[in-house]
């Protein structure tokens, strides 16, 4: 009769044990989370954020970790899918005890997952989320460490009208990519409304639809309307197909575009076609911290199995090295314990620190941020042509003499 | 600029008729949509781009593409359709599904999610007529697709594999006792349509040059549209349906309608299956559509 | 319960309702691949409801069940033309055909998606899921399902002993896209933010794969056959890259395995007869 009860007051002392073990252990970690798309449409930005953030990982530990913690990044995978990348932050936030989530990567995920943020009351920052309004929508706890789309072309627009004296222009987007479509059919609009420039096809919007192979028609109908140059607002992956359709055509036009143009891989396009697009970084930038950066990164991605042996890091991959050093940062200074009972606490911490934030030494120049949440931080105006980005304009995301610019 | 369209309509048609084919082979003979079929085409491309920058010659990719894809459909057939033969048509295509999605990993982890682009010296020249320019790859990818549709149509119609082919759709049961075997001819078409697939992804590849691992699930759904309309049981209903749809597609795009293309595609679909279900070609229809 | 629990289990429950939608029309031996089409309207629909029109959340639901239903049934009467995988073909077009519209709709914000929607918990997701698994349950027991049965069998047979096949196969369209549209309509205040992107094939595919693998013969397999497609993917992530391989090729082994879905009626009486014996 006895021995089922003795058999129960031995496993609750086990339990009990066990608990007080891992509470200790607790103690001596800090844990971040990240969540990062490594399989599906973009498994080649999780895959190769993930080893950006495990070579971070080693650098804070080898350094010392945090306050004499050890630095414990906990990457999760949503599969490009928003609703893993919400429960993907449930996870890390209600189990894993993290102090501060870096992503989701996409604006489509974070628009689910900020919210849930909210109502954890943690930390979760974007790393390259650049739709309109998505951090404004959910704060306070929600941060993008990427600049609005409708700054950056205030910096674009002008340069490239200059450059190649614009009076006409086509626009071309993706319609079915969140970002784009809004970038195509409201951001750039206005701003050639504002910069003189007449839109040839204002009246009859020409898009393609994400994983679409053929733009021939597309193409050659922008050609018959011969403007000056093409706006062509899609993520780089899909740009490809209709930079390769104007070379194909013989419609060498110099093209503009949005932060989502940015990659090694839109130069191998069309060389000879001139893209101009803004960002904060980019594999070949020069000085700073942005050099170390790449040489330390690239040949641990080339090295990585899942990832072509090509592969340069992404701006995505500064801007997620970037988040996680400004949580380190913001743990370090804060006091951030890293024990259960501080959890609340310590969430608090990071986010009145982001907050604050002056003066980060981010990769391409210092970052704070703005009331919406995104960055204010340099970023330059970058011209693609014949296989290499060059910097044509620097600027920063808030008015001039910011701090941070 | 019309003219121009209609080439280009045709050339995206060519692409839409080889898939179109690929698909209504397992389903004109088996009644079941092998959803596996659009990865089968991915595959094929990449198989296409490692052989083109390996500078061998273009019929080469094009043999390894529809060799390769063959190979795979083979699998796909012998693991996710023969054991499924008798179970409701639904079973078998969900099991191809999970074929395409490791399809899709497979090529995910082999050469990354990035688009994998074609080096420019691949790109090929183009020809003039007049107002209209036409590239030599649109002009080989047109031709490609006429031969294998001539091709198609012989061995369905004038072969004995054929006879055995069509023997089997009519009826399997009745086809075995006449001596055909069943799972032989399956296996045939099976391979027929990943060679198919396989042919059209080498095409697809190196005229548009540039591939990734999700190429083939847009196109894919837009051919079953396009088997649907050019007849599940005809094999020319495709070569006819798919540039119709093509040209469809170029036409709504340069009349300024790009954003309801898809719309316009799919509510043709719907409309051909509710007033013309046998296809535009005639031939058994969608009254006899098998139990799922 | 954690969060992180919880929030998976309003992922089951939605996607059972997604499943039932396509088990009730199943019923009749129609395959429908357009599901998230309904899924789309009702989402929508709901969510533009309480948002703009700040109708309370039950209201919204059972008006975007309505009239999803009346949409339904208007797609059922030409959809009487066909049987089989051309049925299925068109459906295919059908939801292809919604999530282009929602694409190019301004008021529900395009592209760029609409949000405004106050989260609902999983209780809420899940008391909506229990009613309706209550009603397939009773409707299994009832003559409409044996009308349906016998219109799944044999369609000629069931119209000659006098059978109305007609209203039996619209009534399930009808019933499908309103269950259908629920599930939206909770998806939309679960996840707080929707976009066209949200319902496409993929979706619909979800939901015949969550039938056809728990199990097409009874509508609690619907259930099992959610709960396997959400929670799987979360027990492979061990596997980093090879993730959805092994998800494509457990989903190919259990195919293989039980062809009749994992649950049917015969391992639900050996379930409850053992229950009842301990």
């Amino acid at each position: 009769m006895n021995s089922p009860r003795n058999k129960w007051s031995v496993l609750l002392a086990a339990a009990i044990l066990q608990i007080a073990v891992a509470g200790s252990v607790q103690a001596q970690t800090v844990a971040i989370g990240a969540i990062v798309p490594s399989s599906g449409p973009f498994a080649e930005w999780g895959r190769s954020n993930t080893v950006t953030l495990k070579m971070l990982e080693q650098e804070v530990n080898k350094a010392g970790g945090i306050n004499g913690a050890k630095l414990k990044v906990i990457i999760l995978d949503d599969a490009t899918k928003p609703a893993q990348a919400a429960s993907s932050l449930r996870k890390l936030a209600g189990d894993e005890k993290v102090i501060a989530v870096a992503g989701p990567l996409t604006s489509s995920a974070a628009e689910v997952t900020f919210p849930v943020a909210n109502e954890m009351k943690v930390v979760s920052m974007s790393q390259a989320s650049s739709k309109p309004g998505v951090a404004k929508a959910n704060r306070p706890w929600a941060f993008r460490n990427t600049i609005d789309e409708s700054i950056l072309a205030k910096s674009t627009v002008p340069y490239y009208k200059k450059t190649f004296d614009i009076k006409t222009v086509a626009i071309i987007f993706d319609a079915k990519d969140a970002t784009a479509a809004t970038v195509g059919t409201k951001i750039m609009p206005a701003m050639m409304k504002d910069n003189g420039i007449a839109i040839v096809n204002e009246t009859d919007p020409l898009s393609f639809n994400t994983g679409d192979l053929d733009v021939s028609a597309q193409v050659t109908k922008m050609k018959s309307l011969n403007p000056d140059g093409v706006v062509l607002s899609a993520d780089y992956s899909q740009a490809v197909t209709v930079l390769r359709e104007m070379k194909r055509q013989g419609f060498i036009k110099p093209v503009v575009g949005a932060t989502q143009l940015i990659s090694s891989a839109i130069l191998k396009a069309a060389p000879e076609l001139p893209i101009v697009a803004p960002a904060t970084f980019y594999a070949s930038m020069t000085g700073g911290l942005a050099a170390p950066f790449v040489a330390e990164l690239q040949p641990m991605l080339r090295k990585e199995s899942g990832l072509p042996a090509e592969i340069e890091p992404s701006m995505y991959d500064a801007n997620i090295y970037e988040i996680v050093s400004m949580y380190v940062e913001a743990a370090k200074k804060s006091g951030v314990t890293g024990k259960p009972e501080d959890l609340e606490a310590d969430r608090t911490k990071v986010r009145d620190y982001l907050v604050k934030l002056d003066n980060f030494k981010g990769l391409g120049g210092p970052i704070s941020f703005n009331d919406d949440g995104d960055a204010i931080k340099a970023f330059y105006v970058l011209q693609g042509q014949n296989g290499a980005w060059t910097t044509k304009v620097q600027g920063c995301s808030s008015v001039p003499g910011h701090p941070a610019c | 600029m019309l003219l121009q369209q209609l080439v280009n309509g045709v050339t995206l048609g060519a692409v839409y008729t080889l898939l179109a084919l690929s698909f209504s082979i397992v389903m004109g003979i088996l009644g079941i949509l092998n959803l596996a079929i659009a990865e089968l085409f991915m595959i094929g491309g990449y198989l296409g781009f490692a052989v083109i920058t390996a500078h061998l010659s273009l019929p080469v990719a094009v043999a390894a593409g529809m060799a390769g894809a063959a190979a795979i459909s083979a699998v796909i057939e012998k693991i996710g359709y023969e054991p499924l033969r008798d179970a409701p048509l639904v079973t078998p295509m969900l099991s191809t599904l999970g074929f395409s999605i490791i399809l899709q990993n497979i090529a995910t982890n082999m050469w990354g999610s990035d688009p994998l682009q074609l080096p420019d010296e691949f790109l090929g020249g183009r020809i003039a007529l007049g107002p209209v320019s036409i590239g030599e790859l649109q002009l080989i990818v047109i031709g490609v697709t006429i031969v294998l549709v001539a091709v198609m149509a012989y061995i369905v119609q004038r072969t004995s594999m054929g006879r055995a082919l069509r023997a089997v759709a009519e009826n399997r049961d009745v086809a075995r006792l006449l001596g055909v075997s069943g799972s032989r001819i399956t296996l045939t078409a099976f391979m027929m349509s990943g060679a198919l697939a396989g042919a059209a992804g080498v095409l697809i590849a190196i005229h548009y040059a540039a591939i990734t691992p999700y190429v083939g699930v847009e196109i894919g759904l837009k051919a079953i549209a396009v088997m649907v309309i050019g007849g599940t049981s005809r094999i020319w209903g495709a070569l006819l349906a798919g540039p119709l749809i093509g040209i469809a597609e170029v036409l709504t795009v340069a009349y300024g309608g790009s954003q309801i293309r898809d719309f316009v595609v799919y509510g043709f679909m719907i409309a051909i299956l509710l007033f013309r279900p046998q296809g535009l070609l005639g031939g058994s229809g969608a009254d006899q559509g098998q139990r799922v | 319960m954690s969060t992180y629990t919880a929030s998976l289990l309003a992922d089951v429950g939605i996607l059972t309702l997604g499943a039932l939608s396509v088990y009730v029309i199943l019923a009749t031996g129609q395959l429908s691949l357009g599901n998230a089409g309904f899924m789309a309207i009702g989402a929508y629909l709901a969510s533009y409801l309480t948002v703009v029109a700040g109708v309370p959340l039950t209201s919204a639901l059972v008006i975007a069940a309505l009239c999803s239903g009346i949409i339904g049934v208007m797609i059922g009467f030409p959809a009487l033309r066909l049987k089989g995988i051309f049925l299925a073909m068109a459906t295919l077009g059908f939801g292809e055909m919604i999530r282009s519209l929602f694409l190019n709709l301004e008021i529900t914000g395009g592209a760029g998606g609409f949000h405004g929607m106050a989260h609902v918990s999983v209780t809420y997701v899940w008391i909506w899921v229990g009613l309706i698994l209550v009603l397939v349950w009773l409707m299994e027991s009832s003559r409409a399902w044996l009308e349906m049965r016998a219109v799944a069998d044999d369609e000629t047979a069931a119209n000659l002993i006098g059978l109305n096949t007609t209203m039996t196969k619209i009534g399930a369209f009808g019933m499908s896209a309103a269950v259908a549209a629920v599930s939206g309509g909770l998806f939309a205040h679960h996840h707080v933010y929707i976009e066209p992107g949200n319902f496409g094939f993929e979706r619909s595919i979800d939901f015949v794969l969550a039938v056809i693998l728990g199990g097409s013969t009874i509508g609690a397999g619907s259930l099992v056959g959610a709960a396997l497609l959400v929670l799987l993917p979360e027990q492979l992530r061990a596997l980093d890259d090879w993730r959805p391989a092994a998800f494509g090729a457990l989903l190919i082994i259990v195919l293989l395995i039980r062809r009749q879905g994992i649950l049917d009626r015969s391992l639900l009486r050996r379930f409850t007869f053992r229950k009842q014996a301990a």
